[in-house]
């Protein structure tokens, strides 16, 4: 059996020959150390006088931004490839550098959603970024800002499309690249106005709210076909639905103001005859039965560190979805020791591989995840996930 | 008369009704029948039960987010019209640790923090140990909190811990931690004092720290 059919026999609730390991691999410190690379200290960089003028260039020009973030996500792979991993996710983004004078850096990451990306230094001097705030605090400027990008969405739209397939022509044979269509119409919605303002836009203009969750849903169904054209039979969407202790919201206002949406981009996945696994981090014991009703096929995150356990996933939802997931990357994926990540997978393989509909991988990732700590999980999953189980 | 104004302000801000707490507070600042300290104490009620709503699953942080602005334009009003001034339950210093740039989770607490009588010192995001030091030295709070949602920025709790033990203050100064990164165990390694889960854990702790 080969990576392929062990994921897609998962993701049909079957057993393979054991339970498929994905990775989440995407951080330049991750790749650097797995393909034993030097990294490039691009925040040093940008501080010189000439080659910062020149980076600040090129990054904001089509071209060599599709090159760089293309060769950042082949490194992924190829980091996947090596660490043994199944499967891996791939991830597109269109970033324009601009000046931030309070961020540490000086600089920051614009997206064409309205959303800040703070430049940051990772622990071996690649870069690192993070959503920090919104940039579009009114209804007038949410307007107008999607009016100005209508020209960058259609060419996030063309990106997206040849970057996913790109990946899959070369990389394919040797791994399954499951293309993520992110950020998704929940994000999307409140990200570039800021929790809070959303919040009171919920309460105070809901016509307004409903007009950007239409605008968001229509972009993202855009977006997704894009990811599918890769050709692979699984794609990852999602939305961060959940905070450490519940959902954002109010699961009867998500359903108000999403559950259309969600079943749209669920229908449209299995016109497809694709499956969708859908990410969110967060506490989402809440939600996960509209998961359900709106027709997803899998889950992927369900962080530890929220209160998620797989047992208990599994026993609320059986085998109605997919479960993917949740070695923590707070404390076991850092600095956990070999016995506890052995035991941790044991654990996960124990709690949710009966009867296929498992895949086993990380929460999530960041450039902390050793991958020593990675090499662990792959052999624990080695040894403990042959099928038939015997944990 | 002062009854239903005040029961006005609760009322509206448990309905999360924004115009109508705020037509109580403009009741309570021009016909004067109520006692300031008597409004404030009712919106610092009424967030006591939105806080157990959200602890006890029955609300969500969006209800708990609305709840909080209206009780800061409500207190928006009312804190100028104060004698005293608000914060009498003491003071607190917090902000969100060097490298990390998410303030929801420390806005929230501060916002409820406030209007339950607490004086806080905002630092903001990305503050370096040497700023915690410097304030909690300037201020003498009786709490020190910190927010960190990045696991890659939680060494920087543990930088804070260790320069306050060098500065002599750490004895002087109750530490919370809060964030997505974050967990009880981590709390413990760290050596500070508590670990809130949420923000309105949070301000319950402070509460019993300040026997409020």
């Amino acid at each position: 059996m080969d990576f392929r059919e062990r994921i897609l026999a998962a993701m049909n609730h079957e057993e393979a020959d054991r339970v498929p390991v994905m990775g989440l691999i995407m951080d330049p410190t991750t790749v650097n150390l797995v393909l034993e690379k030097k990294p490039v200290d691009f925040a040093g960089l940008l501080k010189r006088p000439v080659w910062g003028l020149l980076i600040r260039y090129l990054m904001n020009t089509n071209w060599f931004w599709r090159r760089m973030y293309y060769g950042n996500f082949a490194g992924s792979l190829k980091s996947a490839i090596k660490l043994g991993f199944d499967a891996n996710w791939t991830i597109y983004s269109l970033m324009k550098l601009n000046r931030e004078p309070e961020s540490a850096l000086g600089w920051a990451w614009h997206d064409p959603f309205g959303r800040v990306w703070e430049l940051g230094r990772a622990p071996d001097g690649s870069m690192a970024v993070n959503y920090t705030r919104g940039l579009c605090e009114t209804e007038e400027q949410w307007e107008a800002w999607v009016e100005q990008k209508k020209p960058v969405y259609e060419a996030l739209i063309k990106n997206v499309r040849v970057f996913h397939k790109k990946l899959v022509e070369k990389y394919g044979e040797r791994i399954y690249p499951i293309g993520y269509a992110a950020p998704g119409i929940f994000e999307n919605s409140w990200q570039p106005m800021g929790f809070v303002n959303f919040t009171k836009m919920i309460y105070q203009k809901p016509d307004f709210v409903k007009r950007i969750v239409d605008f968001q849903t229509d972009l993202y169904m855009k977006y997704l076909d894009a990811v599918m054209e890769s050709g692979v039979e699984v794609v990852l969407g999602g939305d961060d639905l959940g905070q450490k202790t519940g959902p954002l919201m109010r699961p009867e206002l998500i359903e108000k103001l999403y559950g259309n949406s969600y079943r749209m981009v669920a229908d449209r996945v299995h016109e497809k005859n694709k499956k969708f696994v859908f990410h969110s981090c967060g506490n989402i014991y809440q939600l996960l039965d509209k998961f359900v009703d709106w027709g997803f096929d899998g889950i992927i995150t369900m962080e530890p560190t929220a209160g998620m356990d797989l047992g208990k996933v599994r026993e609320q939802v059986g085998h109605k979805l997919v479960l993917v997931g949740n070695l923590d990357v707070s404390y076991l994926m850092v600095r956990g020791t070999r016995e506890e990540v052995d035991d941790a997978v044991k654990k996960a393989i124990k709690d949710a591989g009966r009867g296929g509909g498992y895949i086993l991988s990380t929460c999530h990732s960041h450039p902390f995840v050793d991958p020593k700590r990675l090499e662990w999980m792959i052999d624990s999953a080695h040894k403990y996930g042959k099928y038939p189980l015997s944990v | 008369m002062s009854g239903d104004v005040l029961n006005q302000l609760k009322s509206s801000l448990l309905e999360l009704d924004m115009e109508g707490a705020l037509a109580a507070a403009r009741m309570v600042r021009e016909d004067r029948q109520v006692a300031v300290e008597e409004a404030v104490a009712a919106v610092s009620e009424a967030l006591k039960v939105v806080g157990s709503r959200f602890q006890e699953g029955e609300w969500f942080l969006t209800e708990l987010v609305y709840a909080g602005e209206i009780a800061k334009e409500v207190m928006g009003l009312l804190s100028p019209l104060m004698e005293t001034g608000a914060g009498g339950l003491g003071t607190v210093v917090v902000g969100t640790v060097a490298g990390d740039l998410h303030d929801l989770g420390k806005n929230i607490f501060i916002n409820y923090a406030r209007s339950a009588g607490f004086k806080v010192i905002d630092l903001g995001m990305d503050v370096n140990a040497n700023s915690f030091v410097n304030a909690v030295k300037e201020n003498s709070p009786f709490a020190l909190g910190m927010s960190c949602l990045l696991t890659s920025t939680d060494g920087e709790i543990v930088k804070v811990v260790e320069d306050l033990k060098k500065a002599g203050l750490r004895e002087k100064v109750r530490i919370i931690i809060g964030g997505a990164a974050l967990t009880e165990q981590f709390a413990e390694t760290a050596g500070v004092d508590a670990f809130a889960k949420d923000a309105i854990t949070g301000i319950d702790i402070i509460r019993n720290w300040s026997g409020g």
